[in-house]
């Protein structure tokens, strides 16, 4: 039998629940067909959390899951071009015409779809980023030139969660948009995501018995995003999400974790979400999401 | 005597001639076991490591190499070629450490970064070995060659 996994018509963060919520309530074994073809618009969050869930699929054992591609051209071209294609073939049976799309150099996507696995990986993401991401920060978001190299490590520290917590590959993609619906101002995305162990999981042989009763997925994503805590009993550890918040609150910038059944949030003003969100349904690994957006007349 | 350690020599032979950066635990931990080994086979009293040629320096790598350098040291480390971004990561990861590490500027003037005392108990120490002197200016400079 195959369970179908519709994929939403606007994918992102907000509409994730959703996709998870169907991801949910397969079971193992059960081969998944993800339906895409309706799908108008994916933001970077969308495609690489698509990834995870086919990662996840095939982890369960069983056919490949299928995926239906999206019949809009527009949409198929803007997905080939974000380089999803290239590591969904891996991971899913493709219906649907696929365009053979080169990632166009001149395009806000600043970084493609890329798989991060190794440390390897994450210096040719930071080596990528920083040419491109230099000209879209200071030009189209009013960021000091100085922050590309804060932006490069913020970028770092997210993909180095994959290698160092997930014990399984991910993805990152980064990209720069006009967001009128929600902000009216440009923004670049940062999203990460996979299909890992999870930050509870990560975190619990050496943080469970400190929270007790509270031990669950909000408690783990809290201890690492609030307090910094690491599963590594080395001092200097857990320095990283640290450094991004650092990064984030001077320049107005937003991140989210998903993380099991529960999402947390450093919220700015300009953002009507919630610090943090529990019983969600159940999504394996962590989905990071970071936004930096256009600065305004406030001097950061 | 002052031993002159260039990272971004290390980083090249460590990981490869492509990359610039100082990014993830696993080239940090590279970086600086090879630092460590150069120290040890050398009698000085003041290192200077030297991040001129060095793109970005994450918190991950900044802690792997210069907090643990600092915890461990048995010589003065001196920084040389800090930009910015490098001061942003440095900085955090030495202060969260209760550390302090010394900066030399392109002008040979001295800086702190870290805990405030941990940076004055480095800077009594330099002027204590002889090893910097103070400006009229209040400033410090380098007096070790």
């Amino acid at each position: 039998m195959t369970r179908l996994v519709e994929v939403p018509t606007s994918f992102d963060d907000r509409s994730f629940d959703q996709f998870a919520g169907a991801f949910a309530q397969a079971a193992d074994g059960e081969r998944l067909l993800f339906d895409a073809h309706a799908a108008e618009w994916a933001s970077p969050y969308g495609l690489v959390s698509l990834l995870a869930a086919g990662q996840a699929a095939a982890r369960r054992g069983g056919e490949k899951p299928l995926l239906t591609a999206p019949t809009s051209g527009d949409v198929l071209g803007y997905w080939a071009r974000a380089g999803f294609f290239r590591e969904a073939g891996e991971l899913f049976e493709i219906h649907g015409k696929v365009p053979r799309t080169k990632p166009l150099e001149e395009s806000d996507v600043l970084l493609d779809v890329t798989p991060v696995r190794a440390a390897e990986d994450v210096h040719q993401v930071v080596s990528r980023i920083q040419e491109r991401a230099s000209a879209i920060l200071a030009a189209k978001l009013g960021l000091d030139p100085k922050a590309t190299m804060g932006f490069a490590m913020a970028l770092s520290e997210a993909c180095q969660n994959i290698v160092e917590h997930a014990g399984t590959g991910g993805w990152v993609a980064v990209q720069s948009y006009h967001w009128r619906r929600r902000l009216g101002r440009q923004v670049v995305v940062i999203a990460v995501a996979d299909a890992g162990v999870g930050f509870r999981h990560s975190l619990e042989p050496t943080q469970s018995k400190r929270f007790g009763d509270r031990w669950g997925d909000a408690a783990a994503l809290e201890a690492a995003l609030i307090q910094g805590t690491s599963r590594f009993r080395d001092p200097g550890r857990g320095q990283g999400l640290a450094g991004i918040r650092r990064y984030l609150s001077r320049w107005d910038g937003k991140i989210s974790i998903r993380s099991g059944t529960a999402r947390i949030a450093i919220v700015p003003k300009w953002d009507d979400d919630v610090p943090m969100r529990e019983g969600l349904p159940p999504f394996p690994g962590a989905q990071v999401l970071i936004i930096i957006p256009e600065q305004g007349t406030a001097t950061p | 005597m002052i031993q002159r350690i260039d990272v971004h020599e290390v980083l090249q032979r460590q990981v490869s001639g492509v990359y610039a950066d100082l990014v993830t635990r696993p080239t940090g931990r590279a970086v600086r076991e090879e630092i460590e080994r150069t120290i040890a086979g050398v009698e000085a009293r003041v290192t200077v490591i030297d991040f001129t040629h060095v793109g970005c320096v994450d918190y991950s790598c900044a802690d792997e190499i210069v907090a643990k350098l600092l915890r461990d040291a048995r010589v003065i480390l001196l920084l040389r070629g800090i930009n910015d971004g490098h001061r942003e990561a440095i900085e955090h990861v030495v202060k969260s450490a209760g550390l302090a590490v010394v900066l030399e500027g392109p002008d040979g003037a001295l800086d702190v970064l870290g805990s405030p005392d941990a940076a004055t108990q480095l800077l009594d120490q330099l002027v204590a070995l002889q090893l910097a002197a103070r400006t009229p200016g209040g400033g410090f400079f380098l007096t070790a060659a």
